[in-house]
């Protein structure tokens, strides 16, 4: 069983003298119970992969599938709905809404889902990320790591099946960043995959494989090989 | 460090015979720095011949425990006083190795360097999983210094193949996500 899969994809900007080869053919297995981390210089196409596994874009080669949904083929319906219900985001840019409370972000999928309940269900998200009594809070009126805790708590609501993070612990303390890491680990140690991007070693360290990225392929990774055997054909 | 300053802070907290030593010297290192029988005995003959440890009568069982001297006791707090000192440390073979990678013909430097890279990184890895297991406070800061230094280790890496990169573009271009910095 397979959360997500990345058939030699490609991504190119533009076309011409101004192309932009983002990927260059990238083949990705994700299972549940897995955390994928990716690691690569700024340019070398992390967050372009993590936007493709998300729906967020599409390729311009190759196939993206999500729990088994081929998202090419999904109508946008179709994958909104999936974006809402199986995947989970956590950004750079936190994208809490200023004028909701930290409730009512963390509820904010749930409630487009028409979900009966989703404020007890976002308080408990809230406890999970050690943010009791908060739940009423705007998010200026909390600090940064407290916001980035806001939004994983929202990414990690309901069924989501896939979780992904590019740079969840951008501007955290060591501390705050490690138990951001933590929750993303649990929640994957709990059924769900996920795909990290990060240029923090120690954080990328958290992940049960590593994917080194370069101008969009994969140069090396450490950790378990999506086919073990790849090794007995190297080249 | 040394194992002869690691012994003096065993018996600090009370005497303690050969097996007993290395027993607790492996538990305080999680397992990370194994010590042979061998190595605590002639280490703790050295201590006594430095009047460092005084030798205790044999129990029972035919083991002869040690205690800590007075001198013993000055040596262990002007040890946790001082500085470990960057130049007792071995030079950086890493460092040397990749080096000599750029100025010897015909060595795929980046490969060099994604190498080590990829080792450190899985390094890092079985720390943190080791981590995730330990609940014991010295433990978990030994686990944190070898984190920390594999991390630095590729930081450097990824310093050195942004380096080589604009050390081998004869024409930089500056493109926006060439300057994007972590936020
Ligand atoms: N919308 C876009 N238009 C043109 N080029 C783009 C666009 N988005 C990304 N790119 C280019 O694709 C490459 C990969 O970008 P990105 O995935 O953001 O890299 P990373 O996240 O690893 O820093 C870069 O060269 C970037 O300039
Ligand atoms: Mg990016």
């Amino acid at each position: 069983m397979t959360v997500l899969e990345l058939r030699d994809v490609h991504r190119t900007h533009g076309s011409g003298e101004t192309v932009v080869h983002a990927l260059r053919g990238i083949t990705l297995v994700v299972h549940p119970h897995e955390l994928v981390a990716v690691m690569g210089p700024s340019g070398s196409g992390k967050s372009t992969l993590l936007n493709l596994a998300g729906g967020l874009d599409s390729p311009t080669r190759g196939e993206v599938v999500v729990d088994g949904t081929v998202l090419g083929e999904c109508n946008r319906k179709a994958l909104a709905a999936l974006r809402r219900r199986r995947i989970g985001y956590v950004f750079q840019d936190l994208n809490l809404l200023p004028s909701l409370t930290a409730a009512e972000n963390v509820a904010l999928p749930l409630d487009l889902d028409g979900v009966r309940h989703s404020r007890t269900q976002a308080l408990d998200a809230l406890h999970e990320v050690d943010l009791d009594g908060y739940g009423d809070r705007f998010p200026d009126e909390m600090s940064g790591g407290q916001q980035q805790r806001v939004a994983i708590a929202r990414a990690l609501i309901g069924e989501r099946r896939l979780v992904l993070a590019d740079e969840p612990t951008g501007a955290l303390d060591s501390q705050t960043g490690e138990a951001v890491l933590r929750l993303l680990r649990s929640k994957v140690d709990a059924g769900a995959a996920g795909v990290l991007v990060t240029h923090d070693a120690r954080h990328a360290a958290w992940a049960d494989r590593v994917i080194f990225l370069r101008d969009g392929i994969v140069i090396d990774t450490s950790g378990p090989l999506d086919q073990p055997e790849e090794l007995l054909h190297a080249p | 460090m040394s194992v002869k300053h690691g012994l003096l802070a065993l018996l600090e907290r009370g005497p303690m015979y050969g097996y007993q030593l290395r027993a607790a010297f492996e538990a305080s290192t999680g397992g990370t720095w194994p010590l042979n029988i061998g190595q605590v005995y002639t280490t703790l003959s050295r201590l006594e011949r430095d009047d460092l440890v005084r030798p205790l009568p044999e129990n029972d069982t035919g083991q002869r425990p040690y205690e800590i001297t007075e001198q013993g006791h000055a040596e262990l707090a002007k040890w946790f006083s001082s500085p470990v000192s960057r130049a007792d440390r071995p030079r950086d073979e890493l460092a040397i190795k990749l080096a000599l990678a750029m100025t010897t013909p015909g060595v795929d430097v980046r490969a060099v360097v994604q190498t080590q890279r990829t080792a450190a990184v899985r390094t890092l890895q079985e720390y943190t999983r080791l981590k995730t297991k330990a609940d014991d406070l010295p433990w978990l800061l030994v686990l944190d210094n070898m984190i920390f230094q594999a991390e630095a280790e590729v930081r450097w890496l990824d310093h050195c193949e942004a380096s080589l990169a604009r050390y081998e573009a004869p024409e930089p271009v500056v493109t926006d996500t060439e300057i994007e910095v972590p936020r």
